[in-house]
């Protein structure tokens, strides 16, 4: 599989990740978030969405996933396949036990810091960064891996 | 429900003139009939409070007020919650289960299953069951209107499609930093769209739960546009602060906008905001388009790399700057309608905190946004102090615009 695909091939290799992901069936890790590339169609199926658009950018792809709702999952991957951060936005939050996988402990885990107001997120958790801001009907936030970000990459664009 | 909205509308505009009637009545006119005394306007006015919060959670800049909840059609079965949150940032009336010690029974689907919610907040989750309440506040009252029972032992159950979105399940008085919350925000319910998607909010819950979709009437509204009169928004009216803060601030929540004597518009500027409550502001040169106004976020949050963070634990997404700041703000509403050289003050977070340990009440607590996150500038409820703030809701008119809109 070519590092780089179009939106057009995109399908083909959703199509046969989607084939393989019923074939090895439970027993497939349910993980994005520092995983292989394969694994944002694992998301899109366990999720019942679908992938809205592929966008190579320099040094990095961006995978838009549409949620069964309004909300909008972004997976970001980085050249070497990995899947480096999750970005989303919408009336509600994606399910983040799928799209931060192994992650999603550590997250949860985090202590709450003083003064919290359900506005906002900011958690660091080793090598996991985990944030967001907005208000009810409209929630955005963000989780990366510090350590795989692409070199060059720029934190304004992961939203 | 336009309908219905235009019919409360007529009425309160009927009440309207009948206290205008009664205003300008006065003096003896020499008749020997007397006319019954026509009904005196509701009152319209609750009394809020920046505090500690409940059982001295130790909240900053929290806004709490009072509400009565009664089992629907019952004027017994009522009950009194203190330090419900003064919400403009959120939609619908939420207790905590644990302080409530009514028995509300949540509302049945046309499938047979019970309506719970996972309400979606940045940090976390609450859950629980969609019931139906007499609401009043100050005299204002609304029957038979859908609130939510947060924490309800009725439905312990979370699903994991509503925990799986994560973070603090916010189900405690203590992990919620209040007995409620009143969301007063600019629009009718907590979900845009919610009658024909299943937007991960509202569940239908027999033997399992599953995401489903409501009708209108069986969502969680703002209670204030289910009131009897004064149902069109709100004001917020606080006294200015000292610039240190105070241990308490005490204001009002008054009901309707130019429905009565008390909450007339005057020349204030009247900022529309966009389908998601949102307004434009422009900060550092920067516009950033997803800002808001919210008497729910506890501090002035915007990012600014070039001012101290905190370095103390638990603080550090506070702004510490070695003396205080004075910044500048322009907002611009969807209308166009701009609000220019606002000025806003950034103190340094641990030392105000430290010098004072008894004050809830920090005008200049400001505190960090991701750079780049959805562009935006939270202005919490520090934009209130020594301010009348309007939320007019979505379709309402008043006599300086239609909401949904902010004015101040």
């Amino acid at each position: 599989m070519p590092l780089f695909f179009r939106s057009g091939e995109i399908r083909i290799a959703a199509l046969s990740g989607a084939l393989l992901v019923a074939a090895l069936g439970p027993r497939i890790a349910c993980a994005t978030l520092g995983e292989p590339e394969s694994t944002v169609q694992n998301d899109v199926t366990q999720l019942r969405a679908s992938i809205k658009s592929s966008e190579d950018r320099v040094g990095y792809r961006i995978h838009e996933i549409q949620l069964p709702g309004s909300t909008l999952l972004r997976e970001f991957v980085a050249p070497n396949g990995t899947v480096f951060a999750v970005a989303w936005n919408g009336p509600t939050k994606p399910n983040l036990q799928q799209a931060l996988g192994k992650y999603f402990d550590a997250y949860t885990a985090a202590p709450r810091p003083r003064f919290v107001d359900r506005r906002h997120m900011n958690i660091q958790q080793g090598d996991l960064i985990v944030q967001g801001s907005g208000h009810m009907r409209a929630l955005s936030g963000r989780a990366y891996l510090a350590s795989a970000l692409p070199s060059g990459f720029n934190l304004g664009d992961l939203h | 429900m336009v309908f219905t909205r235009a019919l409360r509308m007529g009425l309160g505009v009927a009440a309207l003139c009948l206290s205008a009637i009664s205003c300008g009545g006065g003096g003896g006119s020499g008749t020997s009939t007397i006319p019954p005394p026509p009904p005196g306007p509701t009152a319209n006015t609750a009394s809020v409070i920046v505090d500690q919060g409940p059982n001295s959670a130790g909240s900053v800049n929290t806004l709490f007020t009072s509400v009565t909840v009664c089992v629907p059609g019952s004027t017994t079965s009522c009950q009194t919650i203190d330090h419900i949150q003064v919400d403009t940032g959120s939609y619908g009336l939420r207790l905590l289960a644990p302080v409530l010690t009514l028995t509300l029974t949540a509302e049945t689907l046309s499938s047979g299953g019970s309506l719970v919610e996972c309400t979606q907040f940045v940090d976390g989750y609450s859950w629980g069951p969609v019931a139906l309440a007499d609401v009043q506040i100050a005299g204002e009252t609304a029957k038979s209107v859908p609130v939510q029972v947060i924490g309800d032992p009725r439905f312990t159950a979370v699903p994991s499609q509503c925990s799986g979105t994560g973070g603090t399940q916010e189900d405690t008085v203590a992990s919620f930093g209040a007995n409620g919350i009143l969301g007063i925000g600019p629009f009718q319910t907590d979900c845009g769209d919610c009658d024909t998607v299943a937007e991960n909010l509202y569940y239908a819950c027999a033997a399992t739960c599953a995401p489903t979709t409501v009708p209108l009437v069986m969502q969680v509204p703002n209670p204030v546009t289910l009131f009897a009169a004064d149902n069109n928004g709100t004001i917020i009216d606080l006294p200015a602060v000292a610039p240190g803060g105070a241990v308490t601030l005490s204001g009002s929540l008054i009901f309707g906008i130019d429905t009565q004597s008390d909450n007339q518009s005057g020349t204030q500027t009247v900022l529309t905001v966009d389908g998601m409550g949102e307004l434009s502001m422009t900060f550092n040169g920067q516009t950033l388009a997803n800002s808001f106004i919210d008497s729910g976020s506890n501090g002035i949050y915007f990012a600014d790399s070039s001012i101290s963070t905190c370095t103390t634990t638990g603080f550090t997404t506070f702004y510490c700057p070695a003396s205080t700041l004075m910044l500048g703000l322009s907002i611009q509403g969807a209308n166009g309608t701009m609000a220019n050289n606002l000025t806003f003050n950034v103190g340094n977070a641990q030392t105000m905190l430290n010098d004072n340990p008894t004050f809830n009440v920090f005008p200049e607590l400001a505190g960090t946004l991701p750079a780049g996150n959805a562009g935006s500038f939270d202005y919490g409820l520090a934009f209130f102090y020594g301010k009348r703030v309007a939320v007019a809701v979505d379709g309402d008119m008043t006599s300086v615009g239609t909401g949904p809109y902010i004015a101040f």
